[in-house]
């Protein structure tokens, strides 16, 4: 009897033992799927791996050949610009103060927090809504979390992974994605938020009710967080809004960064500014410390 | 079944780097990515053993997932269509095939084969954009990308197969 009873229990796992591998599997795949978001230590299991990134680094090296004249093109143009904006802030500069040589060691003083990791976009989506943007530095060469991530044309976003020669990206167009700005030369600020949908347009959301400002003016990054340094290009406002709950504006922005041709990058080293920043968190946690001590 | 395996890893390989350097890259009219890699999972043969036909969709989703940062995503789609893909394959077959059948062009008939084709490519891409929005934050868009991408997938598939079985 329990023989009997034995055997139908065991023909039966034999005849349906698939279910339960592919319960099993479901498991493993649900498990990955919602544990990715919070888990760092899942670098190899990411196209930051080394495999995947050198497949994805030889592609795009190819790919770059057949748009190097156009990259040229916009190389040479931005060149141009930014040898005559240097021209003019010189002679701006030449006639505020006389003392030339001074200046310059300003100019490069204020240079110095940062230093500019170049490094080479080898994947990208932009299909989905969290999309992520895998480039050719990592830890070896000095790149590390939560930098910040700029193109020749404006922000990129920042990093958020890093293996030994790769790191991934959390770009803009991701809907994790929120970088502070402000309108330039207005000194409103907002959060930068991209919602899905069209790759060049994102949204500038807690724009206060009182701010005043002009449709086609500029949105650059703010400098408030130590990420990106201030005056980093965002880009255009498009439309005006009022958000959902009345309280402030949602601006409409035309990204400044074009992301579909998007190849050459830097990474900002921030360790400098870090440093800064956490000194500054530092003593305001003590100053707060002692007023509640005063308190009590 | 040696040589069907090895031909089967072969396309897949393919189709692989198809989608990864190319495939991934279109996004047609805002919604239809092509989800090729899926034509592999048509192709398993009708006495393909269960925990075979799960282990490969599962395999296969994981290289899939890995090279385009979707974690689970494509892994839990593809291992749910080997489950499915017996089921599916017994609704189009004419009552007398045989036992090794493997589905094609040539052994279901034209319009079985592109209805199958259909009907599983359509399963795999309301799984896999379901996954992938999960909220359903914007249902028209997860609509729109669930019938551009099944449209774009069902061509390819088409065309394929009918390279292959020429």
């Amino acid at each position: 009897m329990i023989n009997s009873g034995m055997r139908n229990l065991l023909d039966f796992l034999a005849k349906y033992s698939y279910w339960l591998l592919f319960v099993l599997l479901e498991a493993i795949s649900f498990v990955l799927l919602f544990r990715f978001n919070s888990y760092q230590g899942s670098v190899w299991f990411s196209s930051a791996n080394i495999v995947a990134g050198k497949i994805y680094d030889t592609s795009s090296k190819i790919e770059s050949y057949f748009q190097l004249s156009k990259i040229n093109e916009q190389l040479t143009q931005r060149n141009l610009y930014l040898e005559q904006r240097l021209a003019k802030l010189e002679r701006d500069l030449g006639d505020s103060a006389a003392d030339t040589a001074m200046n310059r060691s300003l100019l490069l003083q204020s240079l110095h927090p940062y230093r500019l990791i170049p490094a080479k976009v080898v994947g990208m989506s932009w299909n989905r809504r969290d999309n992520l943007l895998t480039i050719n530095k990592g830890e070896a060469d000095g790149v590390k979390k939560d930098m910040g991530v700029v193109c020749g044309t404006g922000v990129v976003g920042i990093v958020y992974l890093t293996s030994a020669h790769y790191a991934i990206v959390i770009p803009v167009l991701n809907s994790q994605s929120n970088i502070s700005c402000i309108i330039q030369g207005r000194g409103y600020f907002g959060y930068l938020h991209w919602t899905g949908g069209n790759t060049s347009e994102a949204y500038v959301d807690d724009v206060p009710r009182h701010a005043h400002f002009k449709l086609y003016e500029n949105v650059v990054t703010s400098g408030y967080s130590s990420v990106f340094p201030a005056g980093v290009m965002v880009g255009k406002i498009l439309h005006v809004y009022n958000s959902t709950d009345q309280m402030s504006y949602r601006l409409k922005v035309e990204l400044a960064t074009d992301f579909g041709k998007l190849r050459d990058v830097c990474v900002i080293d921030n360790t400098a500014l870090s440093e800064q920043a956490d000194i500054m968190r530092a003593a305001e946690d003590s100053i707060r410390t002692r007023e509640s001590g005063k308190a009590n | 079944m040696n040589t069907q395996l090895l031909r089967g890893v072969a396309i897949f390989v393919a189709l692989l780097l198809v989608q990864i350097l190319v495939f991934n890259h279109i996004h047609l009219f805002n919604c239809a990515t092509p989800l090729l890699y899926i034509y592999v999972v048509l192709l398993f043969p009708r006495n393909i053993p269960r925990w075979m036909a799960l282990l490969s969709g599962f395999i296969m989703g994981f290289f899939i997932d890995i090279f385009s940062n979707t974690p689970g995503v494509s892994m839990a789609s593809t291992t749910f269509m080997g489950l499915i893909q017996p089921y599916m394959l017994v609704l189009f077959l004419q009552r007398d095939s045989a036992d090794d059948l493997c589905p094609s062009i040539r052994s279901l008939g034209a319009t079985r084969f592109i209805c199958y084709t259909f009907l599983m490519v359509l399963i795999y891409c309301t799984l896999f954009f379901t996954l992938e929005t999960f909220n359903f934050f914007n249902w028209l868009q997860w609509l729109e990308c669930i019938a551009g991408s099944t449209t774009i997938t069902v061509v390819l598939a088409i065309t394929l197969e009918n390279f292959r079985s020429k």
